[in-house]
């Protein structure tokens, strides 16, 4: 991929949007993909899960990431401890 | 979200005649913005013979007898929306055939698009853009104004 320069952040975390049918989409869709596994891998208890309505469902997914977060947060390195 | 899985998945809805719309990330995927998600959601056509042929697809595509707790007589009563993790936990589907009072599945405005070598259904960027924009969640508000200003979509 050649070199690409922005004039601010902004800029460069402008959406990149690719046409439909596009190899090159699928190819960034499967890598946005697979780095978010490798660097922030989820469980979800696996299952059917039943809802009265997709803001009931909306709520137990946020709390489930809050959790998410939190566990990850304990596995970081404390203030003040070695790296 | 595994691409492959995910390909396997639709591939099964479609070879099965399932009449279902993805919406939510995977459609703003499919439109052109590559953007990480942990769930495929999923309308379906609200009729019980919709929902055998979608239990028939997923057990096509995924080997997992949890798959028989999806029915219809949930889908179309008490629970309008159901989470499906497949074994190994890495994302779920979100099978929905109700969405408020705003959305029915009659109404949806979708359109066929490429996924790879496969064509799929997804609602289209303006009917994305009308069910993202209401929402409270600070994500699909940003997806909202980035479907808007790309697609040039009026209020």
């Amino acid at each position: 991929m050649p070199i690409r320069k922005f004039r601010s952040i902004e800029e460069m975390d402008a959406y990149t949007w690719r046409q439909p049918g596009d190899p090159e989409l699928y190819r960034a869709i499967a890598f946005t993909w697979e780095l978010a596994r490798q660097t922030n891998p989820r469980h979800f208890e696996p299952g059917v899960h039943k809802y009265r309505s997709i803001d009931e469902m909306n709520r137990a997914d946020d709390e489930r990431l809050r959790e998410h977060i939190a566990a990850r947060r304990k596995t970081l390195p404390q203030p003040g401890t070695d790296r | 979200m595994d691409f492959d899985v995910l390909k396997r998945v639709l591939a099964a809805l479609e070879a099965r005649g399932v009449r279902y719309a993805v919406f939510g990330a995977v459609a703003l995927n499919l439109h052109g913005l590559a953007r990480s998600t942990e769930d495929l959601d999923l309308f379906v056509e609200p009729e019980a013979s919709n929902i055998e042929r979608l239990r028939m697809a997923l057990h096509d595509a995924i080997d997992d007898p949890d798959i028989d707790g999806i029915t219809a007589e949930d889908l179309l009563g008490d629970y309008p929306a159901i989470q499906y993790v497949p074994p190994g936990g890495g994302f779920h589907l979100d099978i929905l055939t109700r969405l408020g009072d705003a959305f029915r599945f009659e109404d949806l405005e979708t359109e066929r698009v490429g996924y790879g070598d496969l064509i799929v259904t997804a609602v289209t960027p303006r009917m994305l853009y009308r069910m993202k924009r209401d929402t409270v969640r600070p994500k699909d508000r940003a997806d909202a104004a980035a479907l808007r200003q790309h697609f040039d979509i009026d209020e």
